[in-house]
């Protein structure tokens, strides 16, 4: 198998469940070198508006998963705080929502944003999650 | 001018009528016409018709109606008798025209005048058969206010609406106490109004029997004006609607009440699909990590995970089927139910925990000791937002719980208010209450407590509000 081309991924969601599986598969499948996985938004952007502090390359993930349902600071709050500063990266980082909600107002509504590149509903298969993978690299 | 009206006024209207306009009056070829009588538009002023035409028992009440229309606009029909050539009397139909046609100067005001077609031939004393009749079948009493002798009469219907023996005499300065406290001052401003400048009133009010019963009334008025356009007293009628409206009242609660089910239940659907949904997809995905992965030992410990699955899934049934337990539960179980028992029972309970943390709670019942409620509901409600405002307590000092029940409007209530981290209402306001929303760090927050607090009191045709300030505190109020 070939070797991973992305450094780091990220991971934001609540579901530990869910987060130990989609591990389990880059891990499984190699994906990607390292993840960096969050449990609700406020931790995740917390850690990238410190960054902006001190921009280090390898720390800045090239891909999201973001999921939309969270405790404390949900996915759609992150996603406007991301917003503002995600040129300040001088890095490409694409973002996906993952969320388990079928809801087409939330659908929508996410993709609309120009931050979101996609939008994924739960369960994601392996397939897909590879070729995402594939793509962003 | 005049003459093209009455010319262009054929079309759709009687030809006899009389022409009100900024004090001159013109009556009609038609008006003198009807009457077998000579053109006499020289001698005819307001004056002169009530002297000479118009039949003196219906000359108070017209008098009264043409100042009504000429000062407020307020429209009339009224018979009258009208002297004709042979100086008998004939009846005719007064009636108040607004715009004579489209071309007419909005301030010329009409009155026409109309042979009544069946004449009646009924006695005096037979119209006033019917007329007590009508009043007590629609349950209208009526009433006049004399300002000049400072009198109030009632008939004998209002008096009964109100519950006043028959030899009642309404009291002037105290009318007041004859409405319920709640819409004394509307009924102080309608009144004052019509009295001051004359503006008729119909509004549905809540009055006071002598028994002190609140009934609905819908209450009519209007000015009574002497000679020289002077208001003179008031009067109208009391009309008992209290049946209709309450049970359009009754109505009004039931829609809001199936409407609040019906949004509980949308609510409810929606979290079923969404919280079982994520645990079909982990597990859809778990299975196929586990044909995806080589190793036996790797297979293996992916079942441990549908374990856990199995685990979660277990619990959220549990939290869905509290949530539907509220919703099945009937009125039956409503019983008379103490405030302060029920937080006796909740402070042995969880009294280890006020201990620890501190907390202290301050309870006021005094004003309403009790509700009929289900009792297992009030000690969930009091319970979880006890230990919410404990949760989430302020990090530099103790907790203190204010608790007060009251009645405000006939409704009872129970506040409950904390000085702890309190809230972003701007962010979370519309949040608060559902399913797995939790706003704070703590790690205990599983987010079902408020959502459950809520469905109880709703399933009780009761309403929660919140108001919080960041670093304040916050306040739960509870309608029920």
């Amino acid at each position: 198998m070939q070797l991973p081309n992305i450094e780091l991924a990220c991971i934001i969601d609540d579901d530990g469940i869910y987060v130990n599986l989609v591990k389990k598969i880059i891990e499984t499948k190699k994906l990607c070198k390292n993840l960096l996985i969050f449990n609700n938004g406020k931790e995740s952007i917390e850690y990238f508006e410190a960054l902006l502090q001190n921009l280090s390359a390898d720390k800045i993930p090239e891909i999201i998963f973001l999921d939309l349902n969270m405790p404390i600071m949900d996915g759609w709050e992150f996603l406007k705080r991301f917003t503002k500063i995600k040129n300040r990266f001088n890095k490409q980082i694409t973002l996906y929502i993952v969320s388990s909600s079928i809801n087409p107002i939330d659908i929508d509504r996410a993709k609309s944003l120009s931050t979101v590149k996609d939008y994924l509903i739960k369960p994601v298969n392996i397939k897909e999650l590879v070729n995402i993978f594939k793509r962003s690299a | 001018m005049i003459k093209s009206i009455e010319n262009n006024s054929t079309n759709n209207l009687e030809k006899s009528f009389w022409l009100i306009k900024e004090g001159s009056c013109y009556w009609s070829l038609g008006f003198f016409k009807i009457l077998k009588k000579k053109v006499d538009n020289e001698n005819m002023n307001f004056q002169y018709f009530l002297d000479n035409y118009l039949k003196k028992e219906d000359r108070s009440v017209f008098i009264n109606n043409y100042y009504g229309f000429l000062n407020n606009d307020i429209s009339f029909t009224q018979v009258i008798k009208i002297k004709n050539k042979n100086d008998k009397y004939r009846e005719f139909t007064a009636k108040t025209i607004n715009k004579l046609d489209e071309n007419a100067n909005e301030l010329i005001k009409a009155i026409c005048f109309k042979k009544k077609k069946i004449k009646t031939v009924k006695k005096v004393s037979s119209d006033l058969f019917y007329y007590q009749e009508t009043l007590e079948m629609t349950g209208t009493g009526s009433w006049y206010v004399d300002f000049l002798k400072q009198k109030s009469y009632w008939d004998s219907q209002a008096r009964q609406i109100l519950e006043y023996p028959e030899n009642y005499i309404p009291s002037v300065s105290k009318s007041i106490n004859y409405y319920a406290s709640e819409h004394q001052e509307l009924a102080m401003k309608l009144f004052t109004e019509c009295g001051m400048s004359g503006k008729a009133f119909d509004n549905e009010i809540k009055m006071l029997t002598a028994n002190h019963k609140k009934i609905w009334v819908r209450a009519i008025g209007k000015p009574v004006y002497n000679k020289k356009q002077e208001i003179i007293g008031l009067r109208g009628v009391f009309q008992n609607i209290d049946e209709a409206k309450t049970k359009e009242l009754t109505l009004k609660k039931t829609s809001e009440v199936i409407a609040s089910q019906n949004s509980r239940l949308f609510n409810f659907a929606h979290i079923v699909s969404h919280n079982l949904r994520s645990h079909t997809s982990n597990l859809s995905l778990v299975l196929e990590l586990i044909d995806n992965v080589e190793s036996n030992q790797e297979k293996f410990e992916l079942f441990e995970s549908i374990r856990e699955i199995s685990k979660s899934l277990n619990t959220t049934i549990d939290h869905l089927n509290e949530v539907v337990t509220i919703q099945t539960r009937t009125y039956n179980n409503k019983v008379q139910t103490h405030f302060n028992d029920t937080l006796d029972i909740i402070k042995t309970s969880i009294g280890h925990i006020l201990k620890e943390t501190n907390s202290t709670i301050i309870s006021n019942f005094d004003e309403l000791k009790y509700i009929d409620y289900i009792p297992a509901y009030l000690e969930s409600i009091l319970l979880n937002l006890i230990t919410n405002s404990i949760k989430y307590k302020h990090p530099e000092r103790n907790t203190i719980i204010t608790i007060k029940s009251y009645i405000e409007d006939d409704n009872n209530y129970l506040t409950i208010s904390d000085n702890g981290i309190g809230l972003d209402m701007e962010k979370f306001g519309d949040k608060l209450f559902g399913m797995y929303k939790t706003f704070h760090r703590n790690s205990d927050a599983v987010g079902i407590g408020l959502f459950i607090t809520k469905n109880q009191i709703e399933s009780l045709n009761g309403q929660i509000f919140v108001e919080s300030k960041v670093n304040t505190g916050t306040t739960f109020k509870i309608k029920f």
